[in-house]
């Protein structure tokens, strides 16, 4: 576009239309200055040279920013002019060309210059001139410096020449010498040309940008960036070239070279990084070279003079020190004493001491001091028989723990010692200690085979040596022992005996089956040497089961089970199929022209990570509630003063049935409680029955009392035990109806508005179910006496849970009273609901899954956590109701039920009033809020 | 079909791919076949007369899969980007992309009425994406594997996916439920039985295993060929006669289906032989390999 417009300026400024500038200045004026006159400075409106009116400030660098700006003439209002936004004049064109031009200039400050700073300037007419004259950029202007200090040293040369040959000739052809010269001059001339004729360096028309120093390698720490292609479209920059980046295909085709040449500028990068490359092979900066001698000299010590009497040899002030005293001199051989009984007696001493140190021998002087047969100790007969076995003894428990700590000779392990081996060449044993390595169970043939084969081969560093932790059938002795015979025949050649002796008394199958094992283990062996180095594999217990299949119980040998044994199993097991249950998206349903299974159905449930997750959390929502009522207790027991506990059991019962009306909605798979509470519903009807009936429940209720009484205070007791929680002493019942009196004046008033209020919910709950409310008045009839059972089972828990009801329906009347929320203040009501709720489902799934109990006592004994999650839960629970109560059966049913396992559950409940003290404030606090 | 009428003879190598070749395809009719690679194009050929058409380039990284709809109107593909792409095959204009796989996406493929698409990715899921709107989130997740899924196959109404956890999950959306068969060997390659009632699955220890589908039973192993630590491809041919599949020494098998004796096998390729693809009706096969080339081969 540019370039269109300038194809016919080729020197100057195009020409400004002067015209359309001079005429819209003028009017500028004019009116400006007629604003002048008439307006108020306030209602002026800034305008510029030209009569436009003007952003402030933003566009032009705050120029033409305020109002009386404009009005002066001259640099100002000029440079807005070039720095016009919206109209594009010819001023304009010339800025954008000058910037154009001036990214090619070397700059002197590094980056974008602000164009505040440096005003953009069109070329000099100097410059033009000399770009005329054959001048180049970054060239100096007196370049023919170094031609004529080369002619000026050219001339003197020849004159030089010419007076010291006196050649004609040379005169002649001095063109050609000069040739000549030309090219043996040292500096050629044309590179002296270039270097000294360029007047800016090359760090200056490429101006370092960057903080780095020299040698900055910038792949340094992220080698993974040097020499990659460049990262793909859509690949953000922070994904790294990871280990699945990496061209698993590239075995023996280089594909890297084809992206290289991809890329826009491929020899030159690859060059660049081969040079890289190369600086970095010879750990060389940019620029500097190795020094060829190094200042710094490592100091370096001689090695300390090491005296020549220096023993390298540790020596231990211990026990050890004292006992072994004396054992650089050795005692004189002495022979033995004729009494054998004698002799036997130091020998033994003699070791014994040697093994226990010297205060045995101190001991048995003491307590021996009388006996005549220990007079060796004192230095009587046999004292220097006795010193000379003690030293011997001694040696030898010297020499043991040093092979112990070569590993050569763990405890359990036959080794050739000098003994043994005389005793199989039929040498006459020599004095020995009581301890016999060799084994005397084996048979002696076998005993000099392997010995034999000891003797015969060097290597005596393998199996012979398995360390204890390497034995796998450590338990079994015998069979270890086989199993060391089994190895060495395999792997030792040697003498073989073909039929092993030492398994001599096992059947043929027995022996091959053992033999399978042998074979399995020492394989296993084998590998773990080579894999680990001699580490212990075997960590703990192995056991070869005898069917020939290995089982090893540490996860460590697990890899080196038998490969055939598991391609057995595979087979065995594989393929395997397994259905869960999944929900398809209605969406992808209806893309997939299908219809939605569980269209209809509610949303899917945020996944059930396990069963136990769901139990603690119905638990939860369970204590919850019960701590609420507890706190509701205690505020009530003030009221509390006397008379007569049938109405309250009534109340009791009421709220009871209403609690349990109020059946567990759950967001959980609908099937599952579906199977849960399946007969729930029938609650529903109950609750109105309730008031109606009673009367009746009265007697029953007083007769039922004292029985669930009972059990509940065992239950009771026995729970708190296991709660740790300190069991209060079973109130006495009298105690239970005075309190239970005084409540009932309240609740005598409450139960009819308590009553309404269940009826309200009930209604409410009703058209949730779409379930007329007439349909729960026809049901009312039947389950009155079960409805006394309720009351009695909570009278029989104790006195608080007894108060609980009546604050909870006192507590729903202030709901209702305050009406105003009624989401919030109804949870405490709902919540307590669902709390018997929960409780009655409970008896279902204490059938399905006898944990669930235990969790939730558990949980509700331990847990106080805080006041809002109680919240959440409860209002869940709230939520839960809604919609809950689906199909319902016959009422009298579920009671019976209901009666059967409540007596555990009440006691549970009263529990956990030792918590209730510390549960109350937080609670109060929450009531006020 | 006897064994003489397996396609072995080359009929046609088709050369452009820079780099490894890591999925062939042919569309719903055979006469084409989509391609794609390391190079990150995707290639469409016309594999019974040599010519290369047209390339799909826009994949940020390598492309592992494609796949076409049976109008051949609208392609898919998926690799190393991380991301789905929804193509327009006539202009090769990409029309959607979608992103939401944490990983490598291995595997793609449409549904029957090519609204959806499934893609398998490394992030152990499976992810369904709506084609008719605008959205690019994905309309279904399904996360329930173990590993990262290597294969999906889809039928009318089910989706199946193969993993490296060793298992062959089908989702059957009509009855909302997930069948998972385990077949203890990572799962490199899922592919349907004409039929329908059969899967074959390409495992981590050079075996292909054939499942009834509605039994889960294993029908058959096929061993012979080596796929240790390559994603290969395997098929059954359009009869259900053979089961063929590729092998990381640059050899074909073919393997009868009821007694998987090794029926055929030969050279193919130079190297790991990715991808095998059969005509829908005739006696031709597509095969790809890290070579950088794709072979016709006819009877």
């Amino acid at each position: 576009m540019d370039s269109d417009e300038d194809d016919f300026v080729f020197y100057g400024t195009p020409i400004q239309r002067e015209e359309d500038l001079t005429s819209r200045k003028k009017k500028a004026i004019a009116e400006s200055s007629a604003q002048l006159r008439t307006l108020p400075s306030w209602k002026q409106e800034v305008r510029d040279e030209e009569g436009r009116r003007r952003f402030h400030g933003a566009f032009t660098g705050g120029y033409s920013a305020g109002y009386y700006n404009t009005d002066l003439e001259g640099r100002f209002l000029g440079t807005s002019s070039q720095f016009d936004t919206f109209g594009f004049t010819a001023a304009e064109v010339a800025r954008k060309e000058a910037e154009k031009e001036q990214k090619q200039r070397p700059s002197i400050i590094p980056g974008p210059v602000p164009d505040e700073i440096v005003l953009p300037a069109t070329e000099s007419v100097g410059v033009k001139l000399l770009l005329k004259m054959g001048w180049t950029r970054g060239r100096s202007i007196k370049d023919s410096h170094a031609d004529a200090l080369y002619d000026a040293r050219r001339q003197a040369r020849r004159a030089f020449l010419a007076f010291s040959s006196d050649d004609p000739k040379l005169k002649i052809t001095g063109s050609e010498s000069i040739k000549d010269d030309s090219e043996n001059f040292p500096e050629p001339p044309v590179n002296e040309d270039i270097q000294s004729s360029k007047s800016t360096p090359v760090y200056v028309l490429n101006p370092k940008q960057d903080l780095y120093g020299l040698g900055f390698d910038p792949y340094k720490y992220a080698p993974e960036f040097r020499g990659k292609s460049a990262p793909g479209f859509g690949i953000g920059a922070l994904e790294e070239l990871d280990a699945e980046d990496e061209d698993v295909y590239a075995t023996g085709y280089e594909f890297e070279d084809t992206y290289v040449q991809e890329i826009e500028e491929p020899a030159k990068l690859s060059l660049e990084f081969q040079k890289k490359k190369d600086q970095k092979d010879q750990g060389n900066l940019p620029g500097f070279r190795i020094a060829s001698n190094s200042d710094y000299q490592m100091e370096r010590f001689e090695a300390p003079l090491i005296p020549k009497d220096f023993v390298p040899h540790h020596a231990f002030s211990g026990p050890l020190e004292i006992n072994h005293k004396n054992h650089g001199i050795p005692p004189p051989d002495v022979p033995p004493p004729e009494d054998s009984n004698l002799k036997i007696l130091i020998e033994g001493v003699a070791n014994l001491v040697a093994r226990c140190g010297k205060l045995y021998e101190d001991l048995s002087r003491e307590k021996n001091q009388s006996n005549p047969l220990f007079n060796f100790l004192l230095g009587g007969t046999g004292h220097e028989y006795y010193a000379r076995k003690l030293w011997e003894a001694q040696q030898k428990c010297i020499d043991q723990p040093k092979q112990q700590l070569d590993g050569k000779a763990p405890p359990g392990v036959k080794r050739l010692t000098a003994e043994s081996r005389g005793q199989i060449l039929g040498e006459r044993p020599l004095e020995r200690s009581s301890h016999d390595p060799s084994p005397s169970d084996a048979s002696t043939d076998v005993q000099l085979q392997f010995n034999l084969t000891d003797t015969f081969i060097n290597s005596a560093a393998s199996f012979s040596e398995i360390p204890d932790s390497e034995k796998p059938f450590k338990d079994d002795h015998a069979k270890q022992e086989r199993f060391e015979q089994f190895l060495k025949e395999k792997y030792k050649g040697g003498l073989r005996s073909t039929s092993s002796s030492l398994a001599g008394d096992m059947s043929e199958a027995a022996r091959a089956r053992e033999r399978i094992d042998f074979e399995a283990a020492a394989e296993a062996i084998e590998k773990g040497k080579h894999g680990k180095g001699n580490k212990l594999l075997f960590p703990s217990s192995m056991d070869f089961i005898p069917g020939g299949v290995m089982q090893f119980t540490s996860g460590a040998a697990e890899a080196k089970k038998d490969l055939q044994t598991e391609d057995l199993m595979g087979k065995k097991m594989y393929p395997k199929r397994e259905e869960f249950q999944w929900r398809p998206s209605s969406l992808l349903c209806k893309r997939f022209d299908l219809i939605d299974p569980y269209m209809g159905k509610p949303p899917p449930a945020p996944r059930i990570r396990s069963k136990i997750d769901t139990l603690i959390f119905t638990s939860d929502s369970v204590k919850s509630n019960k701590v609420e009522k507890f706190i509701d207790v205690k505020q009530d027991i003030s009221h509390v003063q006397e008379t007569a506990n049938q109405d309250i059991s009534k109340s009791i019962a009421e709220n009871e049935a209403e609690v349990d009306v109020e059946v567990e909605n759950i967001e959980r798979p609908v099937d599952l409680y579906k199977a849960i509470f399946s007969d729930d519903s029938d609650d529903e009807g109950e609750e109105l029955n309730v008031k109606k009936m009673e009367n009746q429940e009265k007697k029953a209720e007083v007769a039922n009392t004292a029985l669930s009484r009972l059990i509940a205070g065992d239950f009771l007791e026995s729970l708190g035990k296991e709660l740790g929680l300190e069991v209060p002493p079973d109130m006495p019942y009298p105690a239970q109806i005075s309190r239970n009196a005084v409540l009932q004046k309240e609740i005598i008033n409450e139960n009819a508005r308590s009553g309404n209020l269940m009826a309200e919910n009930n209604s409410e709950m009703s058209q949730n179910h779409g379930l007329p409310n007439d349909q729960d008045i026809a049901h009312e009839s039947g389950p009155s006496k079960v409805d006394a059972i309720y009351g009695n089972m909570l009278e029989s828990g104790s006195t608080k849970t007894k108060g609980t009801s009546i604050s909870n329906s006192k507590l729903s009347r202030s709901n209702r009273e305050n009406g105003d929320d009624d989401r919030k203040l109804k949870s405490p009501v709902t919540s307590h609901r669902d709390y018997s709720s929960s409780l009655s489902s409970e008896e279902e799934r204490k059938r399905k899954r006898s944990r669930h109990h235990r969790h939730r006592r558990h949980d509700a004994g331990s847990d106080s956590s805080s006041d809002d999650e109680r919240d959440h839960h409860s209002s869940r629970s709230k939520g839960r109701k809604k919609g809950s109560s689906h199909e319902k059966s016959s009422g009298s049913r579920k009671h019976s039920k209901h009666h059967k396992h409540r007596r555990h559950e009440s006691p549970s409940r009263s529990s956990h009033r030792s918590m209730e003290k510390d549960d109350t404030h937080p609670r109060k606090e929450k009531r006020r809020r | 079909m006897s064994v003489e009428d397996l396609p072995r003879k080359e009929s046609n190598i088709l050369k452009e791919h820079d780099g490894a070749v890591l999925g062939v395809r042919f569309n719903s009719d055979g006469n084409y076949i989509l391609s794609c690679g390391k190079d990150r194009t995707i290639r469409l050929w016309n594999p019974h007369r040599g010519i290369h058409i047209k390339t799909y380039k826009s994949h940020g990284r390598e492309v592992r899969d494609v796949h076409v709809t049976p109008d051949n109107s609208k392609l898919c593909s998926c690799g190393g980007d991380r991301q789905v792409f929804y193509w327009d095959v006539a202009t090769g204009r990409v029309i959607r992309k979608f992103r939401g796989h944490d990983g490598e996406v291995n595997a793609v493929k449409f549904n029957e009425y090519s609204s959806v698409v499934v893609s398998a990715g490394y992030d152990q899921s499976l992810r369904a994406w709506d084609c008719r709107s605008h959205s690019t989130e994905p309309i279904q997740i399904i996360d329930t594997f173990a590993d990262s899924v290597m294969s999906v196959c889809l039928t009318k109404t089910e989706i199946i996916g193969g993993s490296v956890d060793g298992t062959v999950r089908t989702f059957d959306i009509r009855i909302g439920r997930e069948t998972s068969d385990s077949l203890g060997q990572p799962v490199n390659c899922i592919s349907m039985s004409n039929d329908g009632n059969c899967i074959l699955a390409g495992c981590l220890d050079s075996t292909l295993r054939l499942l009834d589908r509605s039994t889960g039973e294993l029908l058959q192993e096929y061993k012979g060929h080596t796929n240790k630590s390559y994603k290969l491809d395997c098929c059954l041919t359009n009869n259900d006669a053979y089961v063929t599949g590729g092998s990381e020494d640059g050899y074909i098998y073919f393997w009868d289906l009821v007694d998987a004796s090794v029926v055929s096998r030969f050279r193919a390729h130079t190297s790991v032989v990715t991808s095998v693809s059969y005509h829908p009706k005739e006696n031709c096969m597509v095969t790809a390999s890290v070579d950088g080339t794709i072979r016709v081969w006819k009877t």
